[in-house]
């Protein structure tokens, strides 16, 4: 918050006073306010201070001189730069994530009581994860809502067209999170894992036959939600990302020694079980909307992008940690022999390290043999590099979108590419 | 990595099973074979986790049967008819031809883990009783004798309890009830058939008749 208001009082003493030449109205600068809530805490009661770029005030015409649209448009892309550091892409969001949080709770309902309790297990209130993706979705829907052949605006048939196409478009976040769910249900069997988001797995609690099930619920209740937006493409799409789900899993868990020390098969992997759903799912926000193959294919390079750059990042936490030191981390990918970007960056290195790796890592002394060489390659580094390299492409692909004025449109895209940077910059 | 390899497995066809449906650009099967995911998972689940109360009511047990078996091919068959366009009225008599033999199938496989081979009582494998699944005979058979419920409630990890629930079913008229059921739906499975719209193709005769004919199989099957 601290950013918020150094930032404003920068942008603030720069614009005020003779710029727009007329104080805003009270009512103007409460408008503003409620437009820009992300500026909300910093404006105080102050009507003089000169609202940066609000273009719904334009179309209200309360006599501000034409000639200064311009520089106020100027004026704009200078504060769009200071408030996309303070901009936090989840808040933007949180009101309609719990709608979408009480729609999901509701489409797991299932007749026998064992099987909704299993289903619902994360979907309950304090559990439901991050809800990383239905933020990148909901963002992506806002973002993209450029008027192809766009209904005119405040006519009743055009804001039943414009809801309905959210309605549509929230309905693939809650779709993308039954599948991600599902894939964790199925995960945590095969894994033998006893914990996830903190508490204990479903198959810990009920069993493996119970999850296994809960899964396939989760996945059929998806698929007749896909069947319900009546668009096959979307539907082809989203199928594919439950095939690819399968195959990464899949490849992790037969590999040949070759495949394991394999840069190339690890990010295919990777895209597989990390980046497909992410990127899949912003590419039906996009068919949903009615946009051409271009923007599809822009929203699916944000996606498949950031969905690569988080999987990188969590590679190399395994291994620090909170701490920027080695050895910090859980170490959960390497104890159950999963070999992860830095290592393979390692190895390009110090060749030698391929013999430990073929190894395997039961025995404990491996693990801190890899370590060891981890520490003197530049493997960590490495991995950080190309995670941001991800990044940047992901933020590219929103600078690639055709332009929009409308603000929240702005806002939006703004957000997504905060997004890039918190993937990178996170420490858990 | 046996149970492992199984549930990815599964997943795998599953997911497959997806791309293919999804290639059919057809939502409304799309919905339906779904929905009959849905319904093994919720028919597997009843199975597992029943009070006595569920598992000894017939209602339940025809439910969970339905979902267990009779929706995949009943839907499916509904699904056969959507794809050729038909009408909603043709499609139900898909429906019902693939649910009522689903549900016969089913009820003969509950007599057959009973009879085996043979007849009579007691050759069949008994695999279901073992695993403590109450199927149609032993509820027709509760029907006429309520103390079999206590012998029920009691489980049947003890041989001896087993050997109790033969004894009150081969007194009861428990397998030929069931049979009788299983008949009964057969028929209406071949009725679904005749009230289909009337063709002069041969092939379309012939393969009504070959359907008919599998309501008889289902029927009159020994394993």
């Amino acid at each position: 918050m601290m950013y918020v208001s150094r930032g404003l009082s920068r942008a603030s003493r720069r614009f005020r006073g003779k710029i727009f030449g007329e104080p805003l109205s009270h009512r103007q600068a409460t408008a503003c306010r409620n437009l820009l809530p992300c500026l909300d805490s910093s404006l105080g009661d102050d009507p003089s201070l000169k609202v940066l770029g609000c273009r719904h005030i334009s179309s209200w015409s309360w006599g501000l001189p034409a000639a200064l649209y311009s520089i106020r448009h100027h004026i704009h892309h200078h504060s769009a730069s200071i408030v996309e550091e303070q901009l936090d892409p989840f808040s933007l969001v949180a009101d309609e994530l719990s709608i979408l949080a009480n729609r999901l709770r509701a489409m797991v309902v299932a007749e026998v009581p064992k099987l909704a309790s299993a289903a619902e297990y994360f979907f309950r209130m304090g559990v439901e994860g991050k809800r990383f993706r239905p933020t990148v979705l909901l963002l992506m829907s806002t973002a993209l809502n450029v008027s192809i052949h766009k209904p005119p605006p405040d006519t009743i048939m055009g804001d039943t067209m414009t809801a309905e196409l959210r309605v549509r478009q929230q309905s693939i976040a809650e779709i993308t999170e039954m599948i991600h769910v599902a894939s964790l249900l199925h995960d945590d069997v095969l894994d033998d894992a006893d914990t996830r988001r903190g508490i204990s797995s479903l198959n810990f609690v009920m069993g493996n036959k119970l999850a296994v099930l809960a899964g396939d619920f989760l996945l059929s209740r998806a698929c007749v939600a896909l069947a319900s937006l009546k668009n096959t493409e979307v539907v082809s799409l989203l199928a594919t990302v439950i095939e690819q789900l399968v195959t990464g899993e899949t490849m992790q868990m037969t590999t040949s020694v070759d495949q394991r020390c394999s840069m190339e098969y690890y990010m295919q992997k990777t895209y597989y079980k990390t980046a497909s759903l992410i990127a899949n799912s912003c590419k039906a926000i996009a068919l949903l909307a009615g946009h051409t193959a271009e923007v599809a294919t822009l929203a699916y390079d944000y996606g498949r992008n950031l969905g690569l750059a988080f999987q990188l990042i969590d590679d190399v936490l395994d291994f620090t940690g909170t701490s920027a030191s080695l050895g910090k981390g859980s170490l959960s990918d390497i104890s159950h022999g999963i070999v992860t970007a830095p290592i393979l960056f390692a190895m390009d290195e110090f060749p030698e390290l391929r013999a430990v790796v073929e190894r395997g890592f039961e025995d404990p002394r491996n693990v801190n043999l890899a370590l060891e060489y981890l520490g003197k390659s530049r493997g960590i580094q490495r991995a950080r590099d190309l995670a941001k390299d991800h990044a940047n492409r992901a933020a590219a692909a929103i600078d690639s979108l055709p332009d929009s004025d409308d603000e929240e449109v702005r806002r939006s895209r703004r957000a997504l590419i905060a997004l890039t940077h918190i993937v990178i910059t996170r420490a858990k | 990595m046996g149970n492992k390899l199984a549930v990815l497995a599964g997943d795998f066809l599953l997911s497959r099973a997806c791309v293919a449906l999804a290639s059919l650009k057809n939502t409304e099967v799309v919905s339906l074979l779904a929905t009959v995911i849905e319904q093994l998972v919720t028919g597997e689940t009843m199975q597992m986790t029943t009070s006595v109360d569920q598992r000894c009511s017939m209602e339940y047990y025809m439910q969970k049967t339905y979902y267990k078996t009779a929706s995949l091919i009943a839907n499916s068959c509904k699904a056969i008819a959507l794809l050729a366009g038909h009408t909603a009225e043709v499609a139900t008599l898909a429906y019902d031809y693939g649910r009522n033999l689903g549900l016969a199938f089913q009820l003969i496989d509950d007599v057959l883990d009973f009879t085996g081979t043979s007849a009579s009582l007691g050759k069949g494998s008994l695999s279901d009783i073992s695993h403590g699944i109450v199927t149609a005979p032993i509820l027709f058979a509760m029907d006429e004798f309520p103390e079999l419920r206590a012998v029920v409630e009691r489980g049947f990890e003890d041989p001896r309890n087993v050997n109790l629930a033969l004894e009150y079913l081969g007194k009861s008229r428990g397998i030929q009830r069931a049979r009788d059921l299983a008949k009964d739906h057969a028929n209406r499975a071949a009725a679904a058939i005749d009230s289909l719209p009337d063709s002069d193709d041969e092939e379309v005769r012939r393969s009504r008749r070959a359907l008919i004919a599998l309501t008889h199989i289902v029927i009159t099957r020994a394993k």
